[in-house]
């Protein structure tokens, strides 16, 4: 249809949908990554790596959107919050995805042999950065309810509330990171190459749960911030 | 016998304007509650059609008044003459505004008359029929005062009346139950919109063809009966397909929101009516939608769009006065 005036332009580009729909895709390769590591104990590594290459497309889609996001927030948009806090925001919640595919390919980088009882910390650090994200995700998807009652005090309490619970899983999660470094640097007939690889998916599972501190930090800054 | 030809034309050409304007502004102004879905597109277009029609009818005798007369001192001039220049008026807002949907240009329906009929003014002053102190600068003056003063009012009012929402109701109550209430209120307000709409915009047909048919000071009603039957049918046989094509752009009203930009809009075309201002209903609207946006109430507004109206203003009203002011000329040296 080509013959019509309208005034639809004055809505402008919505980056929040987008927001959320970038944190379910954080959520979702948090899940892939858990299932990876299910794989590698059951030493089924053509899984392990079906499901890298399932991460590694997840993070480019992932990419996409925040290509879409920052292509489309101009200066000439009104939005609710705070523009630079927005980016700056979805460029910490970009590293919770970035670093899933780190470790994605870090673990099909060899075959690694360890007692049973690594593999179950493994799953306990895994279902805690699931715990994580989920939260996380419920937190970022609230942004909806926040526009919808234009930042109500009552909503915003209300959504101020993940922060710290969020905060407080990631304090759980060193702690189940430490207790993996020290069981993994006790392992006395291991080989040292497993032990170096293992430490470094720690210390990158470790950056997946920081990544998601920092990016509902930076949410807070961002909603309170306005 | 040339006469009845340009009277004849001047219907037509009128009754296309009017159509024009129900099939684009006044489906622009009714698309909020579209896009909000307070209503359904059968309901808009029966709500649209009865209210345009009774607004111009009932209400739209001031604003036709001040594009008849209110500028060009038609009772100064032949009529003949009146006829050529309000005929050239009509035609050429008429093609500009066809040029202007065309190539989706957010260009203003009243500012294209007003344009034109100072076109008129002009060249019958080029034609030394009248002198350049006849025209009504005060009134013309106090019009662009109104193109001004409407969107800041229309962004000042829904910002207020948003900032109330959001402070007595939004704190207190969830936001489904209030946005539940709003959708009736928003009929309501989409019912007041469609008749401050039509109060306002059917001068922008009638005030010419009020001019051609001899004008003296009351608005003959079936002159802005014809204007009011026009917007309703140019809602009726393509606005609705505009109401869908918009109303799909503007997802992000909620009833709260719909209600603030359209309460804000109608109230204040519908003072712009009573005070007898041509004023442009989207321009006002578009106001009403930055001021919910700057009381916090949308995700995302763009303000590009400032930038375009004022364009807008700048070039609609000399082109409109230009193409008058040759056809006019034009008419007068060759008949």
């Amino acid at each position: 249809m080509k013959f019509f005036r309208s005034v639809g332009e004055v809505f402008g580009y919505s980056p929040f949908r987008s927001l959320a729909q970038h944190a379910r895709m954080c959520g979702r390769a948090v899940g892939l990554l858990q299932r990876q590591f299910e794989a590698l104990r059951l030493e089924n590594y053509e899984k392990v790596e079906e499901l890298r290459d399932e991460i590694d497309e997840l993070e480019h889609h992932a990419d996409q959107i925040k290509e879409e996001i920052r292509g489309n927030v101009t200066k000439s948009l009104m939005l609710p919050v705070d523009r630079h806090d927005l980016l700056e925001f979805l460029k910490v919640q970009d590293d919770i995805i970035n670093n899933c595919e780190h470790v994605g390919h870090m673990v099909t980088f060899r075959r690694v042999r360890v007692p049973t009882d690594v593999w179950d910390e493994f799953s306990v650090l895994l279902s805690k950065l699931m715990e994580i994200v989920n939260q996380y995700e419920e937190m970022v998807e609230s942004i909806r309810q926040l526009i919808d009652t234009s930042f109500s005090k009552r909503e915003v309490e209300r959504v101020m509330e993940y922060v710290p619970v969020i905060e407080q899983l990631e304090h759980e999660c060193d702690l189940v990171q430490i207790g993996l470094h020290t069981k993994l640097f006790n392992l006395e007939d291991a080989n040292p190459l497993d032990v170096h690889l293992m430490v470094t998916w720690v210390v990158h599972l470790g950056y997946i749960a920081n990544a998601a501190a920092r990016a509902s930090d930076r949410f807070r800054i961002m909603v309170l911030g306005r | 016998m040339v006469m009845d030809i340009l009277i004849i034309t001047a219907a037509v050409v009128g009754f296309y304007v009017a159509w024009n304007i129900g099939a684009n502004d006044a489906a622009n102004s009714m698309a909020t509650s579209y896009g909000s879905r307070a209503l359904t597109l059968k309901q808009i277009i029966i709500i649209a059609s009865v209210l345009e029609f009774c607004g111009a009818a009932l209400f739209g005798k001031r604003v036709t008044h001040t594009v008849a007369k209110g500028i060009v001192p038609i009772e100064l001039l032949d009529h003949n003459l009146v006829v050529f220049g309000a005929l050239a008026a009509l035609l050429s807002a008429g093609f500009w505004i066809t040029i202007a949907t065309y190539y989706h240009l957010p260009i203003s329906t009243t500012h294209s008359i007003v344009g034109a009929m100072l076109g008129f003014g002009l060249a019958a002053v080029s034609h030394d029929h009248l002198t350049l102190e006849q025209i009504r600068w005060d009134v013309v003056a106090k019009v662009v005062l109104s193109w001004i003063v409407s969107p800041l009012m229309g962004a000042a009012i829904a910002f207020v009346v948003f900032m109330l929402i959001r402070v007595i109701l939004f704190s207190r109550y969830t936001s489904a139950g209030i946005e539940h209430v709003f959708r009736y209120l928003q009929v309501l307000t989409a019912c007041y919109m469609a008749f401050a709409h039509g109060s306002n915009d059917v001068a922008n047909a009638t005030g010419p063809i009020a001019a051609i048919m001899g004008y003296s000071g009351e608005v003959p009603f079936w002159v802005l009966f014809f204007g009011g039957i026009g917007i309703a049918i140019g809602i009726a046989t393509w606005g609705y397909r505009v109401i869908e094509t918009v109303g799909k752009q503007i997802t992000e009203l909620t009833y709260t929101r719909g209600f603030s930009a359209e309460f804000a809009t109608a109230t204040t075309v519908l003072a712009a009516s009573s005070l007898g201002m041509p004023v442009s209903t989207t321009h006002t609207l578009v106001g009403g939608v930055i001021g919910v946006g700057l009381a916090g109430g949308l995700a995302s507004v763009n303000l590009r769009i400032v930038q375009k109206i004022i364009f807008s203003w700048i070039v609609t009203v000399p082109v409109a006065a230009a193409m008058t002011i040759s056809l006019y000329t034009l008419v007068v040296v060759f008949i």
